[in-house]
């Protein structure tokens, strides 16, 4: 009977060791960067842009044309919905402003001029600002409290095609609700995406206050103005799931 | 055998290919992207139930939101016809409710004229309680509405005017067939009784389309009084010239200026009311 060697590591075990140890120390650490960075909701949320049926340039009509974002998304100071606008709104300019354009042929259809069988139905939009279904948003609520379009929605008038903005997830919902002073602003400002905080005339003139009158902290005096829901109240779960 | 050099060399590449992967995620955060998210995990992401401006396959024509059916009032164009005055809504801030006494007041206030035998004759003052608030409301939904064409000082060259112009000069046909918008300070406007500009916005005339649906009944007397103003403000009336109750005080300085011109134009416009 001969005896079986004992079993022996051959040596470059040694050296792979260090490396296992090396990797075992550094793996976790690196997949939750990796996670962090990757999975999180700024990652992924932000920047989604879909190609519009119509190529509509917010960067002109609310930028160049300086037309005011309630003129199309007429029910957004009234509704939970900020509507998109119907294709009579297009057709009020477009009906005599560039009328044979290729890229307007969808709204032209839409309102009749085109296949019947496209007449009456909607320019088919995109959304691009969605939340899930669970989620209850209202946009008069945020209006009539002072916040403006360009914090949810960054700078739509320098868009020309519309992207979302914010990660619009729980955590960047909640982080307004549980401090929403600074972020507010006078009501009739709201759509005035270039609106300058410290332009004190204009202020005063917003709020109807003589301009040695103005508060020191104008988000303090705000939340009571428009007399804000407490903290205790804006992160209820019931206010945003139910 | 393997030297310092080696492992130098096997580490950092790993630290590299490590690297990759994050620097993808970097360069795809900076990028817009056409396509939605992934959602692994649908949760209740998406719910069958009907929502605002979506399709419904429960209508032939899948519209999911249903037209506006001739002879009958949304919810929010409901005016109270019941109550004492003629007033807006004190309460709400967005509120595009009027309070109304009667058949005729309804009229007035709806159509901007009072209807016999299907003929109408225009309504000559506002028929809503003018407040210097109500010119200011009026004002913001000028701006919004009207300012784009017709200017913000209402003289009717606003930046859409002006745009245009500048593609006719350069031989666009995108220029198409747009007209200069009426100055709306000239007598034209001036001499029209207030009821006839209202039915303006609400039905639209020659070029320009009918703001009805986008421009609730109160907002439009609103922009009404404000047009009114800014009539005013063209051709100003001295405070000299107006009741002792509505003269402003004496200015001082030249923010109280400001001030006081204000207040001039709202109680000049509230003193037409009363005529
Ligand atoms: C001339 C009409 C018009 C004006 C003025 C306008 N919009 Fe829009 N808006 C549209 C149309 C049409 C769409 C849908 C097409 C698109 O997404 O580009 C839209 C889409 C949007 C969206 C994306 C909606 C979604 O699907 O999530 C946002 C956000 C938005 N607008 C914000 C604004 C803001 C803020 C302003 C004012 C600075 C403004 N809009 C002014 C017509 C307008
Ligand atoms: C207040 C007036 C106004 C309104 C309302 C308006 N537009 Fe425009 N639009 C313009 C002007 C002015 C231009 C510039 C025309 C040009 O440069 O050829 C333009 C240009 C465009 C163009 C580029 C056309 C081309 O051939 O270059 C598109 C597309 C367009 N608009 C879509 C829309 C849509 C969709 C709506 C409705 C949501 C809309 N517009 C509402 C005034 C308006
Ligand atoms: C507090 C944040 C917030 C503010 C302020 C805000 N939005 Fe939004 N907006 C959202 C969110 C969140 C959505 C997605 C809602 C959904 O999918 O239910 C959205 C969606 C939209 C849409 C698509 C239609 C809809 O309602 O889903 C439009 C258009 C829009 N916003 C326009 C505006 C305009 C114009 C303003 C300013 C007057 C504005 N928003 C202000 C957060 C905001
Ligand atoms: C920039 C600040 C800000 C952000 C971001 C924000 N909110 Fe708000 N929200 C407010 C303020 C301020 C109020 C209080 C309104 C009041 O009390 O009048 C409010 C109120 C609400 C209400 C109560 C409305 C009602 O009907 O009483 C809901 C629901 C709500 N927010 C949902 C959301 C959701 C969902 C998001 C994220 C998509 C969000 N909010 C993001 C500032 C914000
Ligand atoms: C200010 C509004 C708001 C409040 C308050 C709020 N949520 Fe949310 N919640 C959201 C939004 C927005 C989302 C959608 C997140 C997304 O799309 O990534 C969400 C998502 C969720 C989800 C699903 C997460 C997922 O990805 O599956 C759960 C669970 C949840 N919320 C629980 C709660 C609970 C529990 C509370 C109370 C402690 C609460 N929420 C309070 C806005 C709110």
């Amino acid at each position: 009977m001969s005896e079986k060697p004992p079993f022996v590591f051959p040596k470059w075990i040694n050296k792979a060791t260090l490396g296992l140890l090396a990797t075992l120390a550094i793996a976790p650490v690196y997949l939750i960067i990796l996670l962090g960075y990757g999975a999180n909701a700024r990652t992924l949320n932000v920047g989604f842009s879909p190609k519009q049926p119509v190529p509509f340039s917010h960067a002109l009509h609310a930028g160049k044309l300086g037309i005011n974002c309630y003129y199309c998304h007429t029910d957004v100071m009234r509704a939970a919905f900020a509507a998109l606008p119907p294709t009579q709104t297009c057709l009020n300019c477009h009906a005599e402003i560039a009328p044979k354009s290729k890229e307007l042929e969808p709204v032209r259809d839409s309102d009749g001029l085109g296949p019947a069988s496209k007449a009456g139905l909607p320019v088919p939009w995109i959304k691009v600002n969605d939340e899930p279904d669970y989620v209850y948003f209202n946009h008069a609520a945020h209006i009539n409290a002072g916040v403006s379009c360009l914090t949810c929605h960054g700078r739509v008038n320098e868009m020309t095609q519309v992207y979302q903005a914010k990660p619009l997830n729980m955590a960047w919902c909640l982080a307004c609700h549980r401090n929403p002073g600074p972020n507010l602003r006078p009501r009739n400002e709201v759509t005035n995406l270039n609106w300058n905080p410290n332009n004190k005339v204009q202020l005063a003139r917003d709020l109807g206050l003589k301009e040695s009158q103005l508060p020191k902290n104008l988000g303090k005096y705000l939340v009571k103005k428009y007399k804000i829901a407490s903290t205790k109240l804006l992160t209820d779960c019931q206010t945003c799931h139910h | 055998m393997f030297r310092i050099q080696h492992y130098f060399m096997i580490g950092s590449s790993v630290f590299l290919l490590l690297l990759l992967p994050l620097m993808i995620i970097a360069l795809k955060r900076h990028e817009r992207s056409a396509t939605p998210r992934l959602a692994i995990i649908q949760d209740m992401d998406k719910m069958p139930y009907l929502k605002p401006q979506r399709k419904s396959d429960l209508f032939a024509d899948t519209r999911g939101m249903r037209p506006h059916i001739a002879g009958t009032l949304a919810r929010e164009d409901f005016i109270y016809i019941n109550q004492a005055e003629t007033q807006l809504h004190p309460n709400n801030w967005a509120a595009t409710h009027v309070v109304l006494n009667s058949k005729m007041q309804y009229e007035k206030v709806l159509y901007g004229q009072v209807l016999r035998d299907g003929q109408g004759d225009w309504v000559k003052a506002i028929p809503i309680h003018v407040t210097p608030e109500f010119v200011n409301r009026g004002q913001q939904k000028f701006d919004v509405y009207c300012g784009p064409c017709h200017g913000d000082n209402g003289r009717g060259n606003g930046l859409v005017n002006q745009y245009v112009a500048q593609l006719r000069t350069e031989g666009s046909p995108d220029a198409g067939t747009w007209v200069q918008p009426t100055d709306l300070t000239s007598p034209a406007v001036k001499y029209m009784p207030d009821g006839q500009i209202y039915g303006v916005i609400t039905n639209g005339i020659a070029a320009m389309a009918a703001y009805k649906d986008q421009i609730p009944v109160v907002d439009r007397w609103a922009i009404v009084a404000y047009v009114r103003a800014l009539e005013l403000a063209a051709a100003p009336v001295p405070a000299s010239k107006l009741p002792a109750q509505d003269r402003p005080p004496e200015p001082t300085g030249k923010v109280a200026k400001v001030a006081t011109d204000g207040m001039q134009v709202a109680a000049a416009t509230s003193q037409e009311q009363k005529q």
